[in-house]
């Protein structure tokens, strides 16, 4: 295994090794150049990854922990002082290890269309927003799309309103489950199109990794064949085998050290004995997710960067666009036994673009899928009808017969860029390793909660069309954190209203590159994990370039 | 929406559900509740860890009431009082002296009821019954509940789940690996003419 000395200046330090970095990391290693890659999470393979309900759902197996190890705050507007999230839950929720959450995701793959990237020039302003185009089109990262499609893995048929794709998917969709077919035939009657939900995952033995057992266990587990494709199933074996790159887990970033001259000259972190080590590099990609890249550039304030390195727009941590999410539950006559397979066969995205006859900016999809009814705890806390009672022979007789007979409708949608919505260091508050903790501000824009009340009322409608015996709906409300966690470090040409150019290099600091979801200028429609994937290879493309050249 | 959040809202809207009842005393149940936890303990060939054998009745008590034993297992049966020992003796150890206390604030408004019983598991089961409906939106409640419903649930490793009677009760056929398609009734009526071939 290739292994460099912290002392060696390597050609890079990718800072984490999730959806972008672990890609990036790949991208860089195979082209021969030297990369370490330091990741905070430990190094499990997929013979680590269980169907353990109650350690990884309730105890937090794959975030590292809770809120009692993260220590993030939030409040809902500038003038509060920030505290622990009101529902229990830590405001950013991402797995720690290596392949990040691209290791527990559920595998939505959802692409964004031509006009999610001018959207702006479309309807014009929205006031009290950063809405804006992105310096880039669709046809610039439609490639890297396909490649995200071919080479990390995607399944999935064409739909009656994809966009433009310069190949086929690899590989046909997976089967359709009960709650698809439920969802087809809703969609029928009310004149709506169910399509296949394309998914990173495996229907077909593809490069050499093996496909989809149906076993159910993808939202927030680990897959344990490797058919999800994270990056630790795609990339991260390529990176290890092109001898060029070192995934050094356990390590805990605190800073980005600047030299003299404005550059980043090295990484310093705390190792898993809790030692500080400094890694030497020529330049530094930064892509940790939306919420800790922006904390990490902020806790790398220095003279000559006082509002935090990467910063001179104030633009860091701002615009966190956290998708909105509805969802109406049902139950049927019939056992779907949804919880077998993938959670999501197919989606619905008659509703994707804004329409201005309805008054507000948003558009998102709609996907049927067991969610809370996946698993029996979940089920038992989150997935039972309100009207019956809590507890005896009510309660049991209601278990017994609604879990696999239960399915939600569950919409994704937009969210605007605003300056109110952010993550900044708590002032008080620090994390279980001593760094300033994470400190969440967001309270929706009014057409986010319209957008996703309107969704509610259209997943209700599904369940009235497909038949339910019954459903009930929990309502839109503010949220009070996610796991999308885009914008805070947006892509832009003007270096006074954006962090890194149309190449994801930082305005301010030329050997600095970031690539996450902070990247996104806009939030798509709530499914962003294949943007940012194919953002990072569009990124590494440039970065690589511009390592030929010198440009570093 | 969270865990949390939504149990609270069905915990209010079940709250003051349960109908009024006679304060009955029936020591028959209370003794049955601790003679069955007595036989898991035999069973298991070993006195609980963290727990004494009146609290572990307690708990047994309530987890039973949570999820009656009816024409199918319940939390007695899963062995509910087992997880909740073997949690409190090790991830939660820190919590116990704190459940200890709320426990005991519990019991004592049994006590103060004049009944005779002087803890939940020495009511019967209808006293049982109209007690919790009173205290179903209490921490003490809300931890016991969940923790039922890990009882029920988790893993049978955590020290519930007995024989995995909480995954038969619901359907769930549980963790074990492949599956092929069809998977439940809807998706059996399409399948052969609208799956992996359209592309």
């Amino acid at each position: 295994m290739t292994t460099f000395s912290t002392r060696e200046e390597v050609d890079f330090v990718v800072i984490g090794s999730g959806s972008a970095g672990g890609i990036i990391a790949k991208e860089l290693s195979t082209a021969g150049l030297s990369v370490v890659v330091l990741e905070q999470g430990p190094y499990r393979k997929a013979t680590d990854f269980t169907h353990d309900e109650y350690s990884i759902v309730m105890n937090f197996e794959l975030h590292g922990g809770g809120p009692d190890v993260h220590r993030q705050t939030f409040r809902h507007h500038e003038h509060e002082t920030a505290g622990p999230a009101p529902d229990g839950l830590s405001p950013v929720r991402y797995a720690r290890g290596v392949g990040g959450s691209s290791v527990h995701f559920t595998a939505n793959f959802w692409r964004l269309r031509p006009d999610d990237f001018r959207e702006r020039s479309l309807l014009g302003p929205i006031s009290g927003t950063n809405f804006a185009d992105w310096p880039i089109t669709y046809e610039e990262l439609e490639p890297y799309y396909t490649r995200v499609d071919w080479e990390i893995g995607v399944s999935g048929a064409p739909g009656p309103y994809d966009a433009p794709r310069s190949k086929p998917f690899p590989m046909p969709p997976l089967p359709i489950k009960s709650s698809g077919v439920l969802m087809e035939k809703a969609a029928a009657e009310l004149g709506w199109h169910a399509q296949p939900q394309p998914l990173a995952i495996l229907s077909q033995p593809h490069n050499g990794r093996a496909p989809c057992m149906n076993c159910g266990y993808c939202m927030w587990y680990g897959c344990e064949v490797g058919a999800k494709s994270s990056t630790l199933a795609a990339m991260i074996p390529l990176a290890e085998a092109s001898g060029n790159c070192e995934i050094r887990p356990l390590s805990v970033v605190t800073r980005i050290e600047t030299n003299d001259k404005g550059r980043a000259s090295e990484v310093v972190y705390l190792d898993a004995d809790g030692n500080e080590q400094a890694q030497k590099a020529k330049a530094v990609v930064l892509s940790a997710n939306g919420a800790e890249s922006a904390r990490l550039l902020l806790m790398s304030a220095s003279p000559q960067h006082p509002d935090g390195l990467a910063n001179s727009s104030g633009f860091v941590g701002r615009n966190l666009m956290l998708n909105q999410h509805a969802l109406a539950i049902g139950v049927y006559e019939h056992p779907l036994n949804d919880f077998k397979g993938v959670q999501v066969s197919r989606v619905i995205h008659d509703f994707y673009e804004t329409d201005e006859q309805r008054g507000y900016y948003g558009g998102g999809g709609i996907d049927a899928r067991p969610l809370f009814s996946a698993t029996p705890i979940l089920h038992s806390f989150m997935g039972m009808d309100p009207d019956v009672p809590r507890w005896g022979k009510a309660f049991k007789d209601t278990l017994a017969h609604d879990f696999t007979r239960s399915l939600s409708f569950v919409s994704s949608s937009t969210s605007l860029a605003m300056d109110r919505n952010n993550i900044t260091l708590d002032p008080e508050s620090k994390d279980a390793w001593g760094r300033p903790a994470i400190r969440m501000t967001y309270m929706d824009h009014d057409d986010d909660l319209s957008m996703s009340e309107f969704f509610e009322d259209r997943c209700m409608d599904l369940h009235e069309a497909a038949g339910a015996a019954k459903m009930w709906r929990f309502g839109v409300k503010p949220l009070t954190g996610g796991e999308h966690l885009l914008g805070t470090c947006r892509m832009g040409s003007d270096p006074a209203t954006s962090v890194v150019d149309s190449k994801h290099r930082s305005h301010d600091v030329p050997n600095l590159f970031m690539c996450d979801g902070g990247s996104m200028v806009t939030s798509g429609r709530g499914q962003p994990t294949h943007t940012i994937m194919a953002l990072a290879f569009r990124a590494a493309d440039h970065i690589k370039t511009a390592a030929r050249a010198g440009d570093i | 929406m969270t865990p949390e959040d939504h149990s609270r809202r069905q915990f209010l809207k079940s709250a003051g559900a349960m109908a009024s009842a006679h304060y009955l005393r029936a020591l028959a149940p209370a003794a049955a509740t601790i003679a069955q936890a007595a036989c898991s303990a035999r069973d298991e060939g070993r006195p609980f860890t963290a727990l004494s054998e009146g609290e572990a009745a307690d708990f047994a008590a309530i987890a039973s009431r949570i999820v009656p034993t009816t024409d199918t297992p319940g939390a007695t049966e899963a062995g509910v009082i087992w997880f909740i020992d073997k949690a409190f003796s090790d991830p939660m150890s820190d919590q116990l002296e704190a459940t200890r206390e709320q426990l005991a604030a519990f019991n004592a408004a049994i006590g103060e009821r004049g009944t005779g019983a002087a803890r939940f598991s020495e009511l019967s089961e209808t006293e049982q019954d109209e007690f919790l409906g009173d205290q179903e939106g209490t921490p003490f409640f809300r931890l016991v509940w969940s923790m039922t419903m890990f009882g029920m649930f988790a893993m049978p490793k955590y020290g519930g789940n007995r024989d995995m009677v909480g995954w038969d009760l619901v359907g769930f056929v549980g963790d074990q690996g492949a599956w092929q398609y069809p998977f439940g009734y809807y998706d059996a009526q399409v399948h052969g003419d609208n799956t992996n071939d359209d592309v």
